[in-house]
Order: C-alpha cells, then sequence, then structure tokens
C-alpha cells in the first residue's frame, strides 16, 4: 500500500532527516511509529501525505507519487497532523463544504464517530477545545474512508474517555483496504490498538515488527531473580520487582510493554532485532 | 490503482465549485465587511475632494484617479493574502491537503482576488461615486461656482471606466487598464505563494528592486546600444536624437508593431505569474 525506498530527505543540507530509508506499509494495519523528537516522525508522515518531496528516492502510495497532489490521491489519504486548522465555522456547515470533496465520505458515519466523542454541535469549530477538535477532525478522517490514515500525536490533548473512545473508533476503522499509521509518544495510550510497531531513529528504521511476532521473540515479565535480571534485554525497577524484557526461548505468551520495548531498541536495538532475525522457536 | 488512470486529475467543475463555496463560506464576513468599509474610505476621501476643491470637485480625472488608485491598491493587498495559507504550517496542510488540484486552487484564487474584486470593488465605487458626484453638482450649482476666469463651472459627468482616462487617449483605454490590473494581481498572488509572511511589503520591494534594475538596464545597456547621440525619450517606443538640439528627430515603431507588442505584454506578463504562481503551488512543500 505504501512502499518507501531509498528515501532521502533534509530540511537543511547538512543535517538530513533521512538517508536511505527503506520501508513498506501493508493494508490490514495499525502501525505504531515511534521514535524521539526531531527524528522524523512527522516528516515521513508528511512525506507519505505529499506535503513534503523526497530529495531522492521514490515514495509509492497505492501506484500515486504523493508529491504530485493528485486529487484522487488527496481523497484517498488523510494527514491529521499535530497542529491544524479548522475555519471560523459551524461544525454543520464545515463537514457539508468539505465532505464534498471527498466522495466517499460516509456522513452516518461521522455522524456516530461525533455522537461516541460527544461532540458538541452548536458553536464555531475554532472556539472549540483543542481536544474537542482533534476529535472533529478524527471523526472526519474516518469518515472519508481514506484508505491510508496518517495521524500525527492523535491522543495528545484528549481526555482519559476520549482516549478508550478513540482506540474503540480505530480498532473498528482498519479493514483490508486500510491502513492506519499513528505516530506518538503516548504509547501507553496506544499498546492494545497498534499491531505493528516502527521505531524510527536518526532517519532510519530501528526496528519493524508486528505485535504478534513481538509476542512470539520477547517475553516481558517481572522478576526478582538477580541473575534472570542480569541476563535480560532489558530491566528496569518497579514496586513489583524488575520489569524485565527478556528471549521468548520457552514460547511463553506475555502482553508486550511498548514503551520497555522502545527503550529496548533505543539501547540494545541490534541484540533486539537479532532475535527477530533466528528463526522462530515455536 | 494507477494515477494514469485518474480522469479530471486537473480539472473538474463540481470539484471547482465546490472550492469556491469553501472559500467563500470561509470568508464571506471577511468580505462583506470590507465592501462596506472601502465604501466609507471612498466616501471619506470623496468628501475631502468636496470641503477642499472650490471650484469643480470630483471632476472626471479625480474620479478615474479614485477608481485607479483604490483598484491597485485593494487588488494588491487582497492579492497579497489569497494565498496566505502557506504562511502557518496548519492551514498550508489543510489547504494542500484539500482534494482539489493545484490549478482548482489557482483558478479560485484568481476568482477572487481578480476577478471579483475588481467587480465588488467597481460596484462599490458606483455606489459612492454617483451621489457623491450628485452632490458636487448641486454645491457648484447652488453656489454659483465660476472659474477664476470668471466661466461658470458646469456639472460633472460620471466617468465612464469603460471609456479610461478622460481625454480619450487611445493609449489609456479601459481594456489595456484591465489587463495591467491583471498583471499587477497576477505579481502579487505570486508573492503571495512565495512569501511566507509579510508578502505584500516583500512583493512591493521585489517589484522596486524590479523596476530599478529594469531602469538601469535601459539606461545603461539598451542606450549603449544606439547610435551615439541617441536617447529613450520615453519608457514607450519613442526615440529621439540630438533631443538638445533644434534639429531633434523622433523615431517611433510603427503601430503594427507596438500596438500587438504591447498587447502581447500586458496579456504575457499575467500569465506568466500565473503560470508561475501555479508552478509554485504544485512545488510547495509544508
Amino acid at each position: 500500500m505504501v512502499s518507501i525506498e531509498n528515501l532521502h530527505f533534509a530540511y537543511r543540507r547538512r543535517k538530513p532527516v533521512f538517508s536511505g530509508l527503506n520501508l513498506a506499509l501493508r493494508p490490514g494495519h495499525i502501525y505504531g511509529l515511534l521514535g524521539r523528537n526531531g527524528m522524523g516522525k512527522s516528516t515521513l508522515l508528511r512525506s507519505i501525505g505529499g506535503f513534503l518531496f523526497p530529495h531522492r528516492g521514490r515514495i509509492d502510495v497505492m501506484g500515486f507519487t504523493p508529491g504530485q497532489r493528485l486529487p484522487a490521491f488527496l481523497q484517498r489519504v488523510f494527514l491529521l497532523p499535530e497542529d491544524f486548522y479548522l475555519p471560523p465555522m459551524d461544525l454543520e456547515r464545515w463537514v457539508g463544504l468539505y465532505s464534498a470533496f471527498y466522495p466517499a465520505f460516509d456522513r452516518e458515519l461521522f455522524r456516530r464517530a461525533a455522537a461516541g466523542f460527544e461532540l458538541p454541535t452548536d458553536g464555531r469549530l475554532d472556539q472549540l477545545s483543542y481536544g474537542q477538535q482533534k476529535k472533529t477532525l478524527i471523526c472526519f478522517a474516518l469518515a472519508t474512508k481514506a484508505n491510508v490514515l496518517l495521524l500525527d500525536e492523535p491522543t495528545n490533548g484528549l481526555d482519559i474517555v476520549s482516549k478508550g473512545q478513540f482506540r474503540k473508533v480505530m480498532a473498528g476503522a482498519v479493514d483490508e483496504d486500510r491502513c492506519i499509521v499513528i505516530s506518538t509518544h503516548q504509547i501507553k495510550d496506544l499498546e492494545n490498538l497498534i499491531d505493528r510497531v516502527t521505531i524510527i531513529d536518526e532517519g532510519k528504521i530501528l526496528f519493524d515488527q508486528t505485535i504478534d511476532a513481538i509476542s512470539e521473540r520477547l517475553l516481558f515479565r517481572l522478576s526478582y531473580d538477580a541473575e534472570e535480571t542480569a541476563g535480560a534485554l532489558y530491566s528496569e525497577d518497579s514496586f513489583r520487582g524488575s520489569a524485565l524484557i527478556l528471549p521468548n526461548i520457552t514460547g511463553e505468551d506475555s502482553r508486550p510493554d511498548l514503551e520497555m520495548l522502545y527503550k529496548a531498541v533505543m539501547l540494545r536495538g541490534e541484540r533486539v532485532n537479532q532475535l527477530f532475525s533466528q528463526k522462530s522457536h515455536r | 490503482m494507477k494515477q494514469g488512470s485518474h480522469t479530471n486529475a486537473h480539472f473538474s467543475f463540481p470539484r471547482f465549485r465546490h472550492l469556491v463555496a469553501l472559500h467563500w463560506s470561509g470568508n464571506k464576513r471577511l468580505y462583506l465587511l470590507a465592501l462596506p468599509a472601502i465604501g466609507g474610505l471612498l466616501a471619506a476621501w470623496d468628501t475631502f475632494l468636496l470641503v477642499m476643491d472650490r471650484y469643480s470637485p470630483l471632476d472626471d480625472g479625480i474620479q478615474a484617479f479614485t477608481y485607479y488608485w483604490g483598484m491597485a491598491l485593494i487588488g494588491c493587498l487582497y492579492s497579497s493574502t489569497i494565498f496566505a495559507a502557506f504562511g502557518s504550517k496548519a492551514q498550508g496542510i489543510a489547504w494542500l491537503g484539500l482534494p482539489a488540484s493545484a490549478l482548482e486552487k489557482l483558478l479560485c484564487g484568481i476568482l477572487f482576488s481578480a476577478i471579483l474584486c475588481f467587480a465588488g470593488y467597481t460596484l462599490v465605487f458606483y455606489v459612492v461615486d454617483i451621489p457623491m458626484v450628485k452632490i458636487g453638482n448641486e454645491l457648484i450649482a447652488a453656489q454659483h461656482r465660476v472659474w477664476s476666469n470668471g466661466y461658470p463651472i458646469g456639472p460633472n459627468p460620471i466617468w465612464d471606466l469603460r471609456k479610461g482616462l478622460p481625454g480619450d487617449n487611445p493609449d489609456h483605454s479601459f481594456h489595456l487598464f484591465l489587463i495591467f490590473y491583471f498583471m499587477v494581481q497576477a505579481v502579487f498572488a505570486l508573492g503571495s505563494v512565495y512569501f511566507n509572511r509579510y508578502a505584500f511589503v516583500k512583493t512591493v520591494i521585489a517589484v522596486l528592486l524590479f523596476l530599478l534594475v529594469f531602469l538601469v538596464f535601459e539606461k545603461q545597456v539598451v542606450e549603449w546600444m544606439v547610435p551615439r547621440g541617441w536617447h529613450r525619450y520615453n519608457l514607450a517606443n519613442d526615440w529621439i536624437a540630438d533631443g538638445d538640439t533644434l534639429h531633434a528627430r523622433s523615431v517611433r515603431l510603427p503601430p503594427w508593431i507596438t500596438a500587438p507588442w504591447a498587447i502581447l505584454l500586458l496579456l504575457g506578463i499575467p500569465t506568466v505569474f500565473w503560470v508561475a504562481t501555479y508552478l509554485r503551488i504544485k512545488e510547495k512543500q509544508v
């Protein structure tokens, strides 16, 4: 669905954001794009969305070259940026005007999503709170039926209930024709939502695995055993002993802690990736 | 799905219509407030002339002056904001991400900044001008005004913009002015895409710099290429030899060359700038 080959991009000549990035995004997945600040997560989303052009390399989104920004492409790819704009008009009018550009727009879906988020139907959009504006755009993004949804820090500014609602609507939105990419620092908010983790750092993909593969190869558990802790890929102290990431030699099931996984990849990326390049234990 | 299979990739009338509706809906409050504000400024200016001119206020010359300068100023100011969305990343993404082509977005900008701005300003100008000229004429009649040589001052006609500048000067016919307006508008529209902030001021500076370079080129390079003693007489097409003596000779290209050339230049420049604006929109990154 999205294919990125040898992507080179820089805002300033001497400081490249990407130098040879390769990535393939497949339909039917919700990707969690993780990484430190300034490592290119938003740049990657804007490149896929056609708002930034590669200096070298190629991006292909469903047969389109994003930089051409053809209407048919823009109808199929929706970017919800972290900083967004909503015009000074009421919700009904805004939906009426903007939905006209999206032939597959589903008004009923928008209405249901808006009701789920308890969006106010009166008042001007630009006068809503940041969180309410974001929820409005999330509902709109879903209703466009775009095949590729690019969401940059979508849970920032959402209250606890809305974060739950966000997870619910996103989980229901993914299908075999759609791919959702969520760039976030709020890993905990999305832990149960994303099914593939992509960690980006220094313009490279450090880690890119499905949650199933992570569960299969890594074991997340608490331990009081000092020897086990010493041999862990990653460990951190907690009230209930040491939280560990271990190679999953026994094929035991555990629930991946993505925050810990992220730290493990940042500290011992090579070792973690090595485990995924080995043959399956199961 | 391959992109080559898409029809209407560059222009679709329904999409253009949606774009126009969207622009109008987002800006109508501003536009509907701007029109009476412009009318108020024109009325204030006309009132000033009525008070200050003790002879023949609001003659057709001052009406034309008011129209042209007001039009140029408002057109430039407005055009320099027509693509102001690029000034902010959030608005830029919203605007560029809207599923319409760059051509449709450009045409929507031209429709509002060149055509509707011209129509709206002209309407407001006459809504103010007609009653103000009438008041001026009533003042002339009531006060039995006379020129300094004793001749009575007659009523002023409403200036007809279709006749261009007063005096039936064929070089200043209306259609040429209109194209000149498009030219200026196109330059400022490009400025609004090119400069993210302070587009109006930066475009003015860019235009002035261009004029400076043009004048230096005219004076230093072109004059260097013509025979000794010949000078450019004006910026149109007149050349003069021995201009300081009684034996001056003036040379001018025949109208069959200059007239099409003028039209071509006046039509070509806005086209070039609109094309440049289109390309700039296409290559814009946010």
